[in-house]
C-alpha cells in the first residue's frame, strides 16, 4: 500500500505533472479550497447550482410559489457568487424585496437571505451589513417566517463575519425565549463570539455547557480558543493550543495555522508568521490563497501593511484567484485601505482580463468604480488613475471614474474630475453633464439643476439646444420660470438658445398628432390588388400544386400587411375589409402560420373587424388529411392459423405445441408467425431449432427480415451455445436488411457479449465487438465495449483487463469498467500496474478524470486517507457529473460509508454543490430510514452555513416524520398556507389557487379542494376553476361515485363555454355505465355533441351504452344497439367493441356472452360485417381463453379477418398530420411486403398515386415484387438494382440531407 | 422580398407592379450603417464628425436614455450616397477616442422606425 500512497503523493507533491496538462500558466493551479465568500471570514460559499444535473423529484408534488422563488434566487446569488465571488447589495435587496412583494417567505428563503448578509458583501461597510442583516431578520419573521436553529446559527454568522459585538447570553436568551434548542454549532459560534473579544472566561463557560451535553469538541473550538488568547494577550496559551489539540487526539488543520498566523499578522509579529508558515508546509498542509488573504487582510488592519508585499508573493494564484484578490481589494477600500489595496491591485493585474466591450486596456475599473461608491478623495482616486493610465494598464481611467460618479449621481466628485480632466486637456463635453440633470429633474431639484449648470459654465462648457429643452427646462415650471431662475442665480444663458429650445420642446409635442403619407401601393385602386391577388391564385405558374407556389398569396397578403404601419392600416380599413371580404368570395387558402403572422400584425394595431374578417379564411391546417381506405381481401386461413402460433408463443410459451401447430399448418405460416417462433425458440435457449426456423424461413422468402430484438435475440442464443459464426452471420444479415437497432435491442447485445465475458470468452466477445462495430449496426459505447473487460477482470487477471482497456480504447475509444479495474488494483494492491493505469488514464483523459477515478476507487475501497489527499489536489475542481455518478453508485448499492466520506471529503473542493451532496446523503438515509443519520446531515449542514434547497429540506423531514420523530425546522404545505393566506386577507391572484385545487384534486381529496375553491372565491370574487380543474373534479367525484355531482360538474363547465378533457368524459360514461344508467349517457352524449373539437373515442358512448343495458340485466337491448351499429354504417367497421367484451368476460357474465356471440355470429353469416367477431377473437386470445378462440374459429371457419387493414389504419390515425408521407407510405409498403399483403400494397400504390406522392426506388422494387409474386403485371418500370443497393442509396441520402440540419 | 424571388418571367406588368411594392416597402431602405460599442463620452457631433470621413452623412441617430442621461452605445449613420455607406464598411477597424466601434450594414429598421418620420424621408 505504501506503493500506492506513493502514487498518491507523487500527484499532489508534484505540480509539475499537473502542468503538462493544465500548461499555461506557471503556477499549478491550486484548488480554491472555498470558491466563495469574500476575504474577512473563510468558510462560506453558497451551495453551488448545477441545475442540469438537479432532477426534478418524481412526484407531481405542489411545486409552490416559494419553491420556485427560492430556486430563482439561490440561482440569482448563486451566479453572482460563482462569477465574483460576492453578491452585490443591489441585487440583495432586490431579492429581499421580490420575496416580502410576494408574501410568505419560508424558512430557506430566510436562510438564503441571512447567508448572504456577511462576508459576500465585501463592498458593504460592517455597519451597514450587520442593518441589513437585523431589517431581514425582523422584516421576514414579521411576514411569517419560522426561525428555527439553523437561522439562528446562520444569524450567529453573520454577526462573527460582520465583527458584530453582542451579548452571547442574551442570544441564548433570545432563542430560550423563541423556544429554539441551540445546538454544538450554536455553541461553537458563541465561543467563537467571547474568543473575538479575548474573553477566554466566557468561551469556557460555553465549553462547560457542551461538555455537559456530551458535545463533541471540534477542531473548529480549538481555532477559535486560540484567537481567544491571544486577544487576550496570553500568546502562551495560544501557541499552546496546538500541543492541547494534539493531546485531544484532533490534529491541527490549516484553520488552526491561519488562526495563529492572523493573530501573529495582528501583533505585527512577521517573523513568528514566517515561522508558522515554515511549520505549516513541514506539517505536509496547504494554506490557500484565500487564507493568505486574510493575513494581508488582519496585517493591513492593525497597520502592518509593510509586510503585505511578502505575503502577496507567496500566493499560488488558485482556481478563483483573481475574483478573490478582486474581493480583497474591495474589502481593504471598504475598510480604508485603498493605498494597500492598490498595491495589492498592481499585484495581479497582469492576471487580469481585458474586459470585452473595449480594445484599448481597461483594468482596474472595479476598483475606481469602488473608489467612487465608498466615496474617497478625489486627490487619491486621481492619482491611482495616472499610476493606472502611466503603466499602461488603463487607457482612460478618468474619463471611467467619471463615468461612476456620474452614475452615482455624485454631482460634487464629477465636477472636481472633469476639473482636473480639463487639466490634463482632456476635452469636456455638455453631454457629460447630463446624466446629474435627469438626476435633479426627477427630483425638481432647481437648485441641484443650477448648481451644475453653473459648475458647467465654470468649466467652460457651453450648454447646446439638446441640454436645455431636454435636461434643463423640464425641470422648471415654465420656461419663464427657468429664465428668471437662470438670471437670478447669474447664469449667462445665450437667449436664442433658450428660444431655439423652447420651440423644439413644442414642436416635438405638436408631432405627436402626427402626419405620415400613404405608401403609394394603398394609393392604388382596390381592383387592381384584387387582380394581383386572382393572378396569384389562378395562374397556374403562381398556383401549382406545389404547397410552396400555392403559398404565393398567402405571402403576397403577409407582406401587404407587414408593409403597412398602423396608422395607414387604420385609415385604410375600410378598403382593406372589402378587399377580404372580396378575397373570401374567391375561396383562398392560406397556411396556419401565415394566417398566424397576419392575425398577429393586424391584432398588435388593434383592427379586431379586420382580424374577424381574415379569420373567416380557409385556413388549412396541414397538408390535406390522410387515410388509408381499408380493403377486404378473402378471409385466409393463414392469418388465423399464425394468429393462434402467435398467441401460443406470446402466452403461454408453449413452444413444443406452437412447433407442432407449425407442422400441420406449414404453408400457412405466415413470416411473422416463423418470427414469434423464432424468438420463442430462442427464450427457451434453442438454438438448434431457432436456427433451423430461421433458414426455413429464408429458404421461403430471403427478403424477410426480423425485427432487431428477434436477430439480438438469435444472435444471443446462438452465441451462447457456440455458434458463433452463426451469430455473426445474423449480424451481417441484420446491416443487409437495414434492421436499425434501439437502444433497448442495444442493451441486448451488451447482456450477449456479457454471457461469454462470464464464460471467459475473450474471443467470442472481441468478434461480435468487432461484428457490431464494423458493420455499423450500433455506434462503439461504453456498455458495448465493457464485456471484453469484464470478462478479465472476471478471472483476475488484472494484467489482460488493462490490456484490454487499451486495445478497447485504441480501437473503438471507449474506456470502460475503469473503476473496477482500479478497485481491483487498489485492493490487490499492484501499485506497478496501478502506476501503468493511471499513467495511461492521464494521458488519454487528462489529469483530473484520472484523479477522480483514483479517487472513487479509494472512495470505494474503503482508503479514506489517500482519498482525501487525492481530492485535496491543488487545481482540482467539482466535476458534478462524476460527483453524481459516485453518489449514485453508493445509493443504489446502500453504501453509506464511501458517500458520506466523499460528502466530507467535498467540502472544499472548488465549485461543489453542497445542497447536491447533502442532498444525495439523505437520499441514502431515505432508502435505509436511518434517521439518526439525517438528523447528524442536517446538523453538518449548518455547521457548513448552507442554505439547502426545498427538495433537501423536504426529504429530511420525510426521513424524521417516517420514523415519528419531530421536524426541527418548517416545511410548509401549500395547503395551510392558503388556508393562512385567507385569515390573513392576504390576497392572492387566481393561478395559485388553481394550482393548488388542482394538486389537492390529483389526490382525489375533494373536500380540502372545495375549501381552497372557497376561500379563492372570497378573495377573488370571479374566481372559478379552470377546465383542467374541473375537468380533474369530475374525475374525483366519478372515483367516488358521485355521478350526479360529476354530471353537474360537467354541465356547469359547459354552461361556462370550458372544455372538458376527454378523460373527464370517458370516466364519467364509464361511471354511468357501471351505473346501468343509460338515460344520463344519451345526454352526456348529446351534450358533448356540441363541444364539437373534443377528441373522443368514436366508441365511447356506443359500449357504454351497451354496457350499461348489460349491467341492468337487459342483454337484449345492448344486442340491439351493437348490432344495429354495425349494420346500419357500413363504416362502423371500424370500430371497435372490444371494450364490452372485455368487460363481459372480465365480469364471468356468461349470459350476456352467449348473446353477444350468437350477435356475432349472426353479424357475420348475414351482414358481412366481421368486426365484431374479429373483437371477440382478439379478446378472447387477449385474455387467455384459447379453446373459447378456436371454437370461435371454428364456427366461423370463413370469418374475414382484416388484420393488416386494421393495423394500417391504426397507424394512419396515430400519424394524420405527419407531413412526411413519403416516408410513412414507404414503411407502409415494407410491411406489407413483410406480411405479403399484396392487395394492401395495391391499394396504397393507388393512393400514392392519387395524392402525387412519389414512392423512393426500394419501395418501388418491393411493390414489384409483391406484384410479381401475386402473378399481376408490374404497373411501373421496376428499378433494375438490388434491395441493398437501393437501401444503400437512400440511407446515403437521408444521412447527406440530416447533415446541414445538424450544422 | 420573399415573392418577387419567386417572380417567373413573361407577366411584366406583374412584375413591375411587384418592383413598386418591393420599393415601397424598400423605401425605408437608406444608406445606413449600424454602430454599436459607442463609447459614452461621445455624443452625436463627435460621431457625425467622425463618419464623415466616409461620405455625406444625412442623419445619425444615437439615442439617450432619457432616465439615465447616458447614450445606449448604439447610433445609425445615414449616408447620402451607397458610396458613403460602403467606405464605412470597408474600413476596420473604426476607432474613436481610443474606442473600437462596431459598424456593420443596418439589416433591419429599428424599432418605431415604421412611423411617421421615416415616411417624411420619402
Amino acid at each position: 500500500m505504501a506503493a500506492l500512497l506513493r502514487s498518491a503523493r507523487l500527484l499532489k507533491c508534484s505540480p509539475a505533472l499537473l502542468l503538462q496538462v493544465t500548461g499555461n500558466t506557471r503556477h499549478a493551479p491550486a484548488a480554491g479550497r472555498l470558491y466563495s465568500g469574500a476575504v474577512g471570514t473563510p468558510h462560506v460559499g453558497l451551495c453551488v447550482q448545477q441545475r442540469g444535473l438537479v432532477k426534478d423529484e418524481p412526484s407531481v408534488a405542489v411545486r409552490s410559489k416559494q419553491a420556485q422563488q427560492f430556486d430563482w434566487a439561490l440561482a440569482k446569488l448563486d451566479s453572482s457568487v460563482r462569477r465574483t465571488g460576492r453578491v452585490t447589495k443591489t441585487l440583495l435587496l432586490h431579492i429581499f424585496h421580490d420575496i416580502c412583494r410576494t408574501g410568505y417567505p419560508s424558512g430557506n428563503q430566510a436562510l438564503l437571505m441571512l447567508r448572504s448578509c456577511g462576508s459576500l458583501l465585501p463592498e458593504v461597510p460592517l455597519v451597514e451589513r450587520i442593518e441589513l442583516s437585523q431589517r431581514i431578520w425582523d422584516k421576514l419573521q414579521e411576514l411569517g417566517a419560522t426561525y428555527d436553529v439553523s437561522h439562528y446559527n446562520a444569524l450567529l454568522k453573520t454577526y462573527l463575519q460582520n465583527e458584530f459585538r453582542f451579548s452571547p447570553t442574551d442570544f441564548l436568551a433570545k432563542m430560550e425565549a423563541a423556544n429554539v434548542q441551540p445546538n454544538r454549532v450554536t455553541y461553537q459560534r458563541l465561543i467563537a463570539a467571547y474568543c473575538e473579544v479575548g474573553d477566554i472566561e466566557g468561551a469556557s463557560t460555553i465549553l462547560g455547557f457542551m461538555k455537559s451535553k456530551d458535545l463533541p469538541i471540534t477542531e473548529a473550538v480549538f481555532n477559535s480558543l486560540a484567537t481567544g488568547h491571544a486577544r487576550a494577550r496570553d500568546m502562551d496559551s495560544a501557541e499552546g493550543i496546538l500541543s492541547v489539540m494534539k493531546g485531544a487526539g484532533i490534529e491541527p488543520g490549516p484553520d488552526t495555522y491561519l488562526s495563529l498566523l492572523n493573530v501573529y499578522a495582528e501583533k505585527g509579529d512577521f517573523a513568528k508568521m514566517k515561522q508558522t508558515l515554515e511549520m505549516v508546509e513541514n506539517a505536509d498542509i496547504h494554506l490557500m490563497d484565500r487564507d493568505l488573504m486574510q493575513v494581508v487582510f488582519s496585517l493591513t488592519k492593525a497597520g502592518h501593511q509593510q509586510y503585505v508585499p511578502e505575503i502577496v508573493e507567496r500566493m499560488h494564484h488558485e482556481r478563483g484567484y483573481v475574483p478573490d484578490a478582486m474581493n480583497l481589494c474591495l474589502s481593504l477600500i471598504t475598510h480604508g485601505h485603498e493605498e494597500t489595496a492598490f498595491s495589492v491591485l498592481k499585484s495581479f493585474t497582469g492576471l487580469l482580463v481585458q474586459s470585452q466591450t473595449s480594445d484599448s486596456p481597461d483594468l482596474g475599473n472595479f476598483f475606481l468604480r469602488h473608489c467612487v461608491n465608498m466615496d474617497k478623495s478625489v486627490e487619491n482616486i486621481v492619482r491611482f488613475c495616472k499610476d493606472l493610465k502611466d503603466s499602461g494598464l488603463h487607457s482612460s481611467p478618468l474619463q471611467f471614474t467619471l463615468q461612476c460618479s456620474l452614475e452615482a449621481k455624485k454631482t460634487g466628485m464629477a465636477v472636481e474630475l472633469m476639473r482636473r480632466m480639463k487639466e490634463e486637456g482632456v476635452p469636456l463635453r455638455p453631454h457629460y453633464f447630463w446624466p446629474l440633470f435627469t438626476h435633479y429633474q426627477k427630483e425638481k431639484n432647481i437648485s441641484g439643476t443650477l448648481q451644475a449648470l453653473r459648475a458647467m459654465q465654470e468649466l467652460g462648457v457651453a450648454s447646446d439646444m439638446d441640454t436645455f429643452s431636454i435636461y434643463i427646462l423640464p425641470s422648471f415650471p415654465s420656461v419663464d420660470s427657468a429664465r428668471t431662475s437662470l438670471k437670478e442665480a447669474g447664469i449667462d444663458v445665450d437667449a436664442n438658445i433658450l428660444i431655439a429650445a423652447e420651440l423644439r420642446a413644442e414642436a416635438s409635442r405638436g408631432n405627436l398628432a402626427g402626419l405620415f403619407s400613404l405608401k403609394p401601393l394603398l394609393k392604388s385602386p382596390l381592383h387592381l390588388l384584387l387582380q394581383i391577388t386572382e393572378l396569384l391564385c389562378k395562374d397556374p405558374r403562381f398556383n401549382s400544386t406545389e404547397p410552396e407556389t400555392s403559398e404565393n398569396v398567402a405571402y403576397f397578403l403577409y407582406n401587404l400587411i407587414d408593409s403597412m404601419n398602423e396608422t395607414e392600416v387604420h385609415s385604410k380599413e375600410e378598403q382593406l375589409r372589402e378587399y377580404f371580404g372580396l378575397l373570401k368570395n374567391m375561396n383562398i387558402s392560406i397556411s396556419l402560420n401565415i394566417f398566424r403572422g397576419i392575425r398577429n400584425i393586424l391584432e398588435s394595431y388593434q383592427v379586431p373587424e379586420l382580424v374577424k374578417e381574415i379569420a373567416c379564411f380557409h385556413v388549412v391546417k396541414y397538408g390535406g388529411c390522410w387515410s388509408v381506405t381499408s380493403h377486404h381481401s378473402k378471409p385466409v386461413v393463414s392469418i388465423c392459423v399464425s394468429m393462434c402460433v402467435v398467441e401460443l408463443c406470446l402466452s403461454h410459451q408453449k413452444l413444443e405445441r406452437a412447433l407442432e401447430l407449425k407442422i400441420l399448418y406449414e404453408a400457412d405460416m405466415t413470416p411473422a408467425a416463423y418470427a414469434m417462433l423464432i424468438n420463442l425458440c430462442c427464450r427457451h435457449d434453442n438454438a438448434e431449432e431457432a436456427l433451423k426456423l430461421k433458414m426455413e424461413l429464408a429458404r421461403k422468402d430471403s427478403e424477410v427480415a426480423l425485427d432487431a430484438q428477434k436477430y439480438v435475440a438469435l444472435v444471443r442464443v446462438l452465441s451462447k451455445h457456440g455458434k458463433l459464426e452463426e451469430a455473426i452471420d445474423m449480424l451481417k444479415e441484420m446491416k443487409e436488411k437495414d434492421v436499425q437497432l434501439r437502444d433497448g435491442t442495444i442493451s441486448l447485445l451488451t447482456l450477449t457479449m456479457n454471457t461469454a465475458a462470464m464464460k471467459g470468452d475473450a474471443n467470442s466477445i472481441r468478434r461480435l465487438q468487432e461484428a457490431i462495430f464494423t458493420l455499423g449496426l450500433a455506434k462503439p459505447s461504453s456498455n458495448l465495449c465493457s464485456p471484453l473487460i469484464t470478462c478479465y477482470l472476471e478471472s483476475g487477471n488484472y494484467a489482460g483487463a488493462f490490456d484490454a482497456t487499451v486495445e478497447v480504447h485504441k480501437q473503438y475509444n471507449q474506456m470502460p469498467k475503469i473503476h473496477d479495474l482500479i478497485c481491483g488494483l487498489v485492493e490487490k494492491g499492484d501499485a506497478e500496474l496501478l502506476q501503468n493505469v493511471v499513467e495511461f488514464l492521464s494521458q488519454e483523459r487528462g489529469e483530473m478524470m484520472m484523479l477522480y477515478d483514483l479517487y472513487f476507487a479509494f472512495l470505494q475501497t474503503g482508503r479514506y486517507k489517500e482519498a482525501r489527499k487525492i481530492i485535496e489536489t491543488p487545481g482540482l475542481r467539482a466535476r458534478p457529473t462524476r460527483l453524481q455518478w459516485f453518489a449514485e453508485k453508493c445509493i443504489a448499492a446502500q453504501q453509506m460509508e464511501p458517500l458520506e466520506n466523499m460528502v466530507d471529503m467535498t467540502v472544499k473542493l472548488f465549485e461543489c454543490d453542497r445542497d447536491d451532496m447533502y442532498h444525495c446523503l439523505l437520499r441514502l438515509c431515505k432508502e435505509t430510514n436511518d434517521w439518526q443519520k439525517a438528523e447528524a446531515t442536517w446538523m453538518k449542514m449548518q455547521e457548513e452555513n448552507l442554505a439547502p434547497r426545498e427538495r433537501t429540506l423536504r426529504l429530511l423531514a420525510d426521513i424524521l416524520k417516517n420514523n415519528d420523530k419531530e421536524v426541527p425546522f418548517e416545511v410548509p404545505e401549500a395547503y395551510d398556507m392558503l388556508k393562512e393566506a385567507g385569515s390573513t386577507g392576504m390576497v392572492l391572484g387566481p393561478a395559485p389557487y388553481d394550482t393548488l385545487i388542482k394538486a389537492l384534486l390529483a389526490k382525489g381529496n375533494i373536500e380540502d379542494a372545495m375549501a381552497v375553491k372557497n376561500i379563492a372565491t372570497d378573495h377573488v370574487p370571479e374566481f372559478s376553476l379552470s377546465d383542467n380543474a374541473n375537468s380533474l373534479l369530475i374525475v374525483s367525484q366519478v372515483k367516488r361515485c358521485q355521478m350526479k355531482d360529476a354530471l353537474g360538474t360537467l354541465k356547469g363547465m359547459l354552461q361556462a363555454d370550458q372544455v372538458p378533457s376527454q378523460l373527464a368524459i370517458t370516466r364519467l360514461v364509464q361511471g354511468l355505465a357501471s351505473e346501468g344508467n343509460t338515460q344520463d349517457i344519451q345526454e352526456v352524449e348529446a351534450l358533448v355533441k356540441t363541444l364539437g373539437s373534443i377528441k373522443l373515442s368514436s366508441m365511447l358512448f356506443v359500449n357504454n351504452a351497451a354496457l350499461a343495458h348489460i349491467k341492468n340485466e337487459d342483454i337484449d337491448s345492448a344486442v340491439e344497439l351493437l348490432q344495429s351499429f354495425y349494420i346500419q354504417n357500413t363504416d362502423n367497421q371500424k370500430s371497435s367493441i372490444s371494450f364490452v367484451f372485455r368487460k363481459v368476460l372480465d365480469a364471468n357474465n356468461d349470459a350476456a356472452l352467449d348473446k353477444l356471440s350468437a350477435m356475432v355470429e349472426r353479424l357475420c353469416n348475414h351482414f358481412a360485417s366481421y368486426r365484431a367477431a374479429t373483437d371477440l377473437f382478439l379478446m378472447y386470445l387477449d385474455t387467455g381463453r384459447t379453446e373459447e378462440a378456436k371454437f370461435l374459429l371454428q364456427v366461423l371457419c370463413c370469418i374475414l379477418l382484416p388484420v393488416q387493414a386494421a393495423k394500417i389504419k391504426a397507424l394512419s390515425e396515430l400519424i394524420p398530420d405527419f407531413t412526411e408521407k413519403e416516408n410513412i407510405y414507404s414503411h407502409l409498403v415494407k410491411c406489407c411486403g413483410l406480411d405479403k399483403d399484396f392487395s394492401s400494397a395495391k391499394a396504397l400504390y393507388e393512393r400514392m398515386q392519387a395524392e402525387g406522392v412519389k414512392a423512393d426506388e426500394l419501395t418501388l422494387k418491393r411493390l414489384a415484387l409483391l406484384y410479381k409474386e401475386a402473378g399481376e403485371p408490374v404497373p411501373f418500370e421496376e428499378p433494375p438494382e438490388s434491395f441493398s443497393f437501393y437501401a444503400d442509396k437512400l440511407k446515403k441520402q437521408r444521412s447527406e440531407s440530416m447533415e446541414p440540419a445538424d450544422c | 422580398m420573399f415573392f418577387l424571388s419567386r417572380g417567373h418571367g413573361g407577366h411584366r406588368q406583374l412584375h413591375s407592379q411587384g418592383l413598386n411594392m418591393a420599393a415601397t416597402a424598400a423605401g425605408k431602405k437608406v444608406f445606413e450603417v449600424f454602430v454599436s460599442k459607442v463609447p459614452w463620452t461621445v455624443a452625436t457631433k463627435e460621431v457625425k464628425e467622425y463618419f464623415r470621413q466616409f461620405g455625406q452623412v444625412k442623419k445619425c441617430l444615437l439615442p439617450f436614455d432619457k432616465e439615465t442621461g447616458f447614450h445606449r452605445g448604439f447610433c445609425w449613420i445615414g449616408f447620402t450616397t451607397e458610396e458613403g455607406l460602403q467606405n464605412a464598411l470597408q474600413k476596420d477597424p473604426h476607432i474613436i477616442e481610443g474606442a473600437r466601434l462596431q459598424v456593420q450594414k443596418n439589416r433591419k429598421p429599428f424599432s418605431g422606425r415604421k412611423s411617421n418620420k421615416e415616411a417624411e424621408d420619402n
